[in-house]
C-alpha cells in the first residue's frame, strides 16, 4: 500500500514513445510529479506538448513506456487493463472536452452509468442527488440533444462525481464552452472539489483556469519545463 | 481535378473499408445467383422441350385433317430445317384369314426427326431405325399376336401386300398414354398409292420439323402469322406433354424463387453497407461542403466512386457466371444430352444488369441523402442528420425489390406471396424490436445489470437496432426458406411420385378377364392395381339442344364435341380429384348424374344442373351435372374429364382400364402377359416417370448450387448488419471502459444484446418462412397437404440466434479491447 498516505498520485520518470511511419516518436520524456489528496492540479502546455497523453497515463487509461505511476498507492504499470478498469471504477471520475454523454440515455440515466457498473442499487437516487447538486434536477428526463453545451457538461460533471471518486480527471473541461458558461462549469468543478475533498487533475491550455488550481506544471515537447503554486 | 480521376483515387484509398468490400461482395453474389438461375432455367427449359420433341418426333410441326400446304415446308427449307411428313389413320389389315383394325402411321424415311423409332427383328434384337421402305411395314406386338404373324410374313393393308420388316417396339407417339388399337407403321408413298390418304379418308396429316433453336423459332413466328388450313393446328413441345410441362413450371418456379431470395439477401447486405459507408463519409462530405464544393459535385463524386466499384464487380460477376454456368451444364449434360452448350452471354449480361439495378436501388438512397449534408455539420455532427418523418427516397429499395420479385419470379402469384411475406416479416420484426425497446424502458431498471446494459445498448441505438433486427429477420427468412422450406417442398413433390407410382397401363380389358388378369399380375409381383371402367361415346346434346346447333366461344369446344370421348364412372371421388362446386354423387340418384372437369365447364360454359346427353355404342344417357371437379392432371393416375354415376352408367358398353406398378426386370413376364391377353394394349410409362424424377433431382441439384451463393449472401447480411453498429459500439465501449467497466461486463451485455436481436430475428423468420412456405406449397407448387417442417425451422431459427450471438460476441472481443484513450484523443 501507499508509503506516503497523503500522496494520491506519485509519478516518477515517466516516458511514453510510439512507433510511427517515421520511426520512434517520444511524446513524454522523464516526467515526474506528485499530487496530494484534495489538491487541485493543472497540466498546461501548447497543443502537441503531451498533456492529454500524460492525463491518460495518470488515469490508467494507457501504460508508460518507462517509469512508474502510483495512483492511490497502486502501481499502475504492474496492473493489467482489467485491474486498472477496476481501479478507475472505484476511485476515478472523468470530465471530457466533448462531454461524451450517450445520446439515447436521459440526463439521469447518463449519470447512473458509473453506479450501474458497480451494481449500486441506489443508483437512481444518487443520480438525482448529483443532478440536483449541479442545478439540473428539473432537466433529469431530458436527452443530451435537448440540453445546451453548458448543461451537457454539468451532466458530465454530475456523472463524474456521483460515485464520490477520490480523483477527478478533467480534459479541457471548458474547451467547448463560451467564456461565461465555462466560468460556471469551472466554479462548479472547484466547489465539488472542495466539498467532496476530491483531488482534481485537469488539463488545459487556459492560463486563467490553471491559475485557479493550487498548483500547475507546464509541459513542452513532453518535458516538464515549469512548476508553480497559486 | 477531373471528377472521374478523383473518384478512382477515392476508391483506391477506401478499398480497405469493410463496408465497401461487403458492398462489392454482395453485388458479386447477386449477379452470380441471378445469372446462374437464368442460365440453368434456360438450360432446363430447353432440356424439357427437347424431351417433348423426342415424344413428337420433331421440334415443332403442323397437324391437319388434309395435306399440309407446301408453303409451310418451303418456308422451313428456307430456314434450313429438316422436314418429315407423316399421316395417322385407322385401317383394317388382313392376314391368315384374320382381320384387325390397326392404328396406322404412314411416314417418309426422314421420320422421326427427334426421338427414337425402335424395332426388333425376329430374333428379338433391337435397333434404331427410320420410317419403313416402300413395300414394308412394322407392326407392334399386339398387332402381330392379333393377326398371328411374325416379322418376315406379309399382310394386306389398304389393298397393298406389305412385308413385315420388323416388330415395332417404340415410336415417338406424342406421349399419349392411350392408344386404342394395335399399331402399324407403313411408308407414306404406299399409303398414298393405296388411296388411304385421299379426300374422305380420316387421316390426320403431320408436317414435322427440326433444326437449330433460332431457325425453329423463326419458322414458328412465321407460321403463327399464317392462316392455318381448316382444322389444322401447330404441334408444339409445350402443349405435347402436360405432365412434363407441370414439372417444368414447378422447376422454373423453384429456381427463380431461390435466385430471387439470394438477390434480395444481397440487396439487404448492400443497403446496410451503403448506410454504414454514408455514415462514415458524413464528416468528409460536411468538410467538402464547408470548403465550398457544390452539392452536385459531391454527388457526382459519390456516384462515380460507386460506379467505379460496381461496374468492374458486375463484369467479374458476369464472367464468373459464364464459368459457373459451363460447369453446371457439364454436370447437367447427362440429363439433357445433345443440346448445344453455347455460352449464355445474354443471361450473364442480364444478370450483371440486374445486379447493378439491385445495387442502385439499395445503395443510392443513403448516398443521395449524404450529398445533402449541411456544411454546418462540420461544426456540429448532430446537424448532419436532418429529421424527416417520411423520406420518399427510401421507397426506392422497396420498388426495386418489388420489380426484382416481379421480373424474376416469372409468376404473379409467386411474386405476390414473396412480396407479402417479406413485407410482413419486415413489419413484424420492426414492431417486435420497437416493442422490445419500449418494454426495455420499464424492465431495464430492475433487471440484471448485464441484461440492463444490453438493453440499454439496444435502446441507445434505437433506430439502428430496429434496422438490424429487420435486416437480420429478412436475411434469416430468406435463408430458412431456401435451406428448410425449399427442400421440404421438393420432398413433397418427390412424394407425389413415390417409388410405387403406377408405371404400366393396360387398355381394353374385358369384364370376364378382370379376375384372371389381377391374379396373373399378383403372381408377377405387380402392385397398386387399380381398374376403372372405360366407355367410348359422343356428346350429342346439352340441355336437349343438339351439339350441331350450339355455338361456343372457345374453339376447342367444337373439336371435343366432334371427338370420341372417354367416359368412366366411380362411386367415390377418385384421388387427385377435388369437387369445387356441387356435390359428389349420392348412392342411387333418381336421374343419371355427371361430374365435369373444370376445363370442360369453362370450355362449354356449363352450369350445375345442366343436362348432357351421350351416345355410348347402342346406349344413351342423359345426365344432369351434379358437380365440377378440379383434376390434378400431373398425377400419374387415370383421370377423366367426365365421370358418370355408376348406378346409371354401369350398363353402358365398356372395357376396363387398369393401372399398376411393376418393378423393372419383368420383360419376359410382360411379354407372356401380352401373348396371353392379346386384346390388351400395355403401355409402359416408366420412361416418362423417370424423366420427371430426373427433373426433380436436377432442380434439387440446381437449388443446391444457388443455395451456396445464398448462404454466402446471408453471411454477408449478418456481417453487414453487425458491422452497422460497430463504430458506435467501439465509442461506447471506450466510454464504459474509461468509467471502469470490466471486459466481462461488456461481453455479457453484448451477449444479451445480440441474443435479443437474434431471437427477434429468429422468431420472426420462423413465422415468416413457415407462413410463406405454407402459402407457396398450396398456391404455387400445388403440393397437397404440404406443411412446412416446423421443428427444423425452430432449430434453424435458434441456431441462427445463437450464431448471431456468437458473432456479436466475437465482434465484441475487438470492441472490448478498444483503448479508453480513444475518448481523450477524440476530445
Amino acid at each position: 500500500m501507499s508509503d506516503t498516505p497523503r500522496l494520491v498520485l506519485d509519478v516518477r520518470d515517466v516516458s511514453k514513445s510510439v512507433h510511427g511511419p517515421e520511426g520512434r516518436l517520444d511524446i513524454l520524456d522523464g516526467v515526474g510529479l506528485q499530487v496530494e489528496e484534495g489538491e487541485s492540479f493543472a497540466i498546461v502546455g501548447a497543443s502537441g506538448s503531451g498533456k492529454t497523453t500524460l492525463l491518460g497515463l495518470l488515469a490508467g487509461l494507457d501504460t508508460p513506456s518507462a517509469g512508474s505511476i502510483r495512483l492511490a498507492g497502486h502501481a499502475l504499470e504492474s496492473m493489467d487493463e482489467e485491474a486498472r478498469a477496476d481501479l478507475r471504477r472505484r476511485l476515478v471520475g472523468f470530465v471530457f472536452q466533448s462531454f461524451h454523454l450517450l445520446p439515447a440515455l436521459s440526463a439521469e440515466e447518463n449519470v447512473m452509468l458509473p453506479l450501474e457498473l458497480e451494481g449500486d442499487a441506489q443508483a437512481r437516487d444518487k443520480a438525482r442527488a448529483a443532478l440536483e447538486a449541479v442545478g439540473l434536477a428539473a432537466r433529469r428526463r431530458h436527452y443530451p440533444a435537448q440540453l445546451s453545451g453548458g448543461e451537457q457538461q454539468r451532466v458530465a460533471i454530475a456523472r463524474a462525481f456521483v460515485h464520490a471518486p477520490r480523483l477527478l480527471f478533467a480534459d479541457e473541461p471548458t474547451g467547448n464552452l463560451d467564456q461565461r458558461t465555462g466560468h460556471h462549469v469551472t466554479d462548479l468543478l472547484f466547489a465539488l472539489n472542495r466539498n467532496h475533498r476530491t483531488t482534481l487533475v485537469l488539463v488545459t491550455h487556459d492560463a486563467q483556469l490553471a491559475a485557479r488550481c493550487g498548483r500547475h506544471i507546464e509541459l513542452q515537447e513532453g518535458r516538464v519545463v515549469a512548476e508553480a503554486r497559486a | 481535378m477531373n471528377l472521374l480521376r478523383l473518384a478512382l483515387r477515392n476508391l483506391r484509398r477506401e478499398w480497405r473499408l469493410p463496408e465497401l468490400r461487403t458492398l462489392a461482395g454482395s453485388l458479386l453474389l447477386a449477379v452470380l445467383a441471378t445469372g446462374m438461375v437464368a442460365t440453368l432455367a434456360a438450360r432446363v427449359e430447353r432440356g424439357i422441350l427437347a424431351s417433348a420433341a423426342e415424344l413428337i418426333g420433331g421440334d415443332i410441326g403442323i397437324s391437319a385433317p388434309q395435306t399440309v400446304p407446301a408453303a409451310f415446308a418451303d418456308e422451313a427449307r428456307r430456314d434450313g430445317l429438316a422436314i418429315a411428313h407423316a399421316a395417322g389413320f385407322p385401317s383394317v389389315a388382313f392376314a391368315n384369314g384374320h382381320s384387325q383394325l390397326l392404328d396406322v402411321e404412314a411416314t417418309d424415311d426422314a421420320y422421326p426427326l427427334r426421338g427414337k423409332l425402335v424395332l426388333a427383328d425376329a430374333g428379338g434384337r433391337q435397333r434404331n431405325a427410320h420410317g419403313p421402305a416402300t413395300g414394308t411395314v412394322y407392326l407392334d406386338h399386339r398387332a402381330l399376336v392379333a393377326l398371328s404373324l411374325r416379322p418376315g410374313d406379309t399382310l394386306q393393308l389398304g389393298g397393298k401386300e406389305l412385308r413385315i420388316a420388323a416388330e415395332l417396339v417404340q415410336q415417338p407417339d406424342g406421349g399419349s398414354l392411350v392408344a386404342l388399337a394395335p399399331r402399324a407403321l407403313m411408308s407414306l408413298a404406299d399409303a398414298g398409292q393405296a388411296g388411304l390418304l385421299g379426300t374422305g379418308s380420316r387421316a390426320q396429316h403431320r408436317l414435322l420439323l427440326a433444326g437449330a433453336p433460332d431457325a425453329v423459332q423463326r419458322w414458328r413466328a412465321w407460321a403463327e402469322r399464317q392462316t392455318l388450313p381448316q382444322g389444322a393446328e401447330l404441334i408444339t413441345p409445350e402443349q405435347t406433354q402436360e405432365r412434363m410441362r407441370t414439372a417444368f413450371d414447378r422447376a422454373g418456379a423453384f429456381l427463380h424463387l431461390t435466385a430471387l431470395l439470394a438477390a434480395l439477401l444481397a440487396g439487404v447486405a448492400i443497403a446496410l453497407s451503403a448506410q454504414r459507408y454514408a455514415r462514415r463519409k458524413t464528416p468528409e462530405v460536411a468538410l467538402l461542403r464547408a470548403l465550398g464544393t457544390p452539392r452536385r459535385r459531391v454527388l457526382g463524386l459519390l456516384l462515380l466512386t460507386l460506379a467505379a466499384l460496381a461496374l468492374p464487380t458486375a463484369l467479374v460477376g458476369g464472367l464468373l457466371t459464364l464459368g459457373a454456368a459451363q460447369l453446371a451444364w457439364h454436370f447437367a449434360s447427362t440429363l439433357f444430352g445433345g443440346i448445344p452448350t453455347e455460352l449464355p452471354l445474354l443471361p450473364a449480361l442480364g444478370a450483371a444488369a440486374m445486379g447493378l439495378a439491385v445495387l442502385a436501388g439499395f445503395a443510392l438512397p443513403p448516398l443521395l441523402r449524404l450529398a445533402e449534408v449541411a456544411p454546418v455539420a462540420v461544426f456540429r455532427q448532430s446537424l448532419a442528420r436532418r429529421m424527416r418523418r417520411f423520406d420518399a427516397l427510401y421507397l426506392l429499395p422497396v420498388l426495386v425489390a418489388l420489380a426484382l420479385i416481379w421480373s424474376q419470379s416469372g409468376s404473379l402469384q409467386l411474386a405476390g406471396i414473396l412480396a407479402a411475406s417479406l413485407a410482413g416479416v419486415a413489419l413484424v420484426a420492426a414492431l417486435l424490436a420497437a416493442l422490445l425497446l419500449w418494454i426495455a424502458r420499464y424492465v431495464a431498471p430492475g433487471a440484471h445489470p448485464a441484461l440492463r446494459l444490453g438493453l440499454a445498448a439496444l435502446a441507445r441505438r434505437r433506430g439502428l437496432s430496429v434496422v438490424q433486427a429487420t435486416a437480420l429477420a429478412l436475411g434469416l427468412t430468406a435463408l430458412l426458406l431456401l435451406s428448410v422450406v425449399a427442400p421440404a417442398l421438393l420432398d413433397g413433390w418427390r412424394r407425389e411420385l413415390p417409388i410405387d407410382t403406377p408405371n404400366w397401363f393396360a387398355l381394353n380389358l374385358q369384364d370376364e378377364q378382370r379376375d384372371s388378369f389381377a391374379q396373373t399380375l399378383a403372381r408377377i409381383g405387380a402392385d397398386q392395381l387399380n381398374m376403372m371402367p372405360l366407355a367410348v361415346g359422343k356428346l350429342t346434346a346439352i340441355n336437349g339442344r343438339p351439339m350441331d346447333s350450339l355455338h361456343f366461344a372457345d374453339p376447342r369446344a367444337k373439336e371435343w364435341a366432334d371427338r370420341q370421348l372417354r367416359l368412366s364412372w366411380a362411386d367415390t371421388l377418385p384421388p387427385a380429384n377435388r369437387v369445387i362446386a356441387g356435390q359428389w354423387f349420392a348412392a342411387s340418384p333418381a336421374q343419371a348424374q355427371v361430374s365435369v372437369d373444370r376445363m370442360w365447364r369453362d370450355m362449354f360454359g356449363l352450369k350445375l344442373g345442366d343436362t348432357m346427353s351421350f351416345d355410348v355404342g347402342e346406349g344413351h344417357v342423359d345426365a344432369r351435372i351434379a358437380s365440377f371437379r378440379q383434376v390434378d392432371w400431373s398425377s400419374f393416375r387415370v383421370n377423366f374429364f367426365l365421370l358418370l354415376d355408376p348406378a346409371h352408367a354401369g350398363a353402358l358398353p365398356h372395357t376396363w382400364l387398369a393401372s399398376f406398378h411393376l418393378t423393372p426386370g419383368h420383360a419376359q413376364a410382360m411379354a407372356q402377359l401380352s401373348r396371353n391377353y392379346a386384346n390388351l394394349s400395355l403401355v409402359d410409362v416408366d420412361d416418362l416417370l423417370a424423366r420427371i424424377r430426373q427433373i426433380v433431382d436436377r432442380v434439387g441439384d440446381a437449388v443446391r448450387w444457388i443455395l451456396a451463393f445464398s448462404l454466402l449472401a446471408g453471411a454477408l447480411v449478418l456481417a453487414a448488419s453487425l458491422a452497422a453498429s460497430a463504430a458506435e459500439r467501439r465509442h461506447e465501449a471506450a466510454l464504459l471502459r474509461t468509467l471502469g467497466a470490466r471486459r466481462a461486463q461488456l461481453r455479457v451485455a453484448a451477449a444479451c444484446e445480440f441474443a435479443l436481436l437474434g431471437l427477434i430475428a429468429g422468431l420472426t423468420a420462423v413465422l415468416g418462412s413457415a407462413g410463406a412456405g405454407l402459402w407457396l406449397g398450396h398456391a404455387v407448387f400445388h403440393i397437397d397437404n404440404f406443411v412446412p417442417p416446423l421443428a427444423p425451422l425452430m432449430l434453424g431459427a435458434l441456431g441462427c440466434a445463437f450464431v448471431v450471438m456468437l458473432l456479436g460476441l466475437a465482434g465484441t472481443r475487438k470492441v472490448a479491447r478498444t483503448s479508453p484513450m480513444r475518448l481523450l484523443r477524440e476530445g
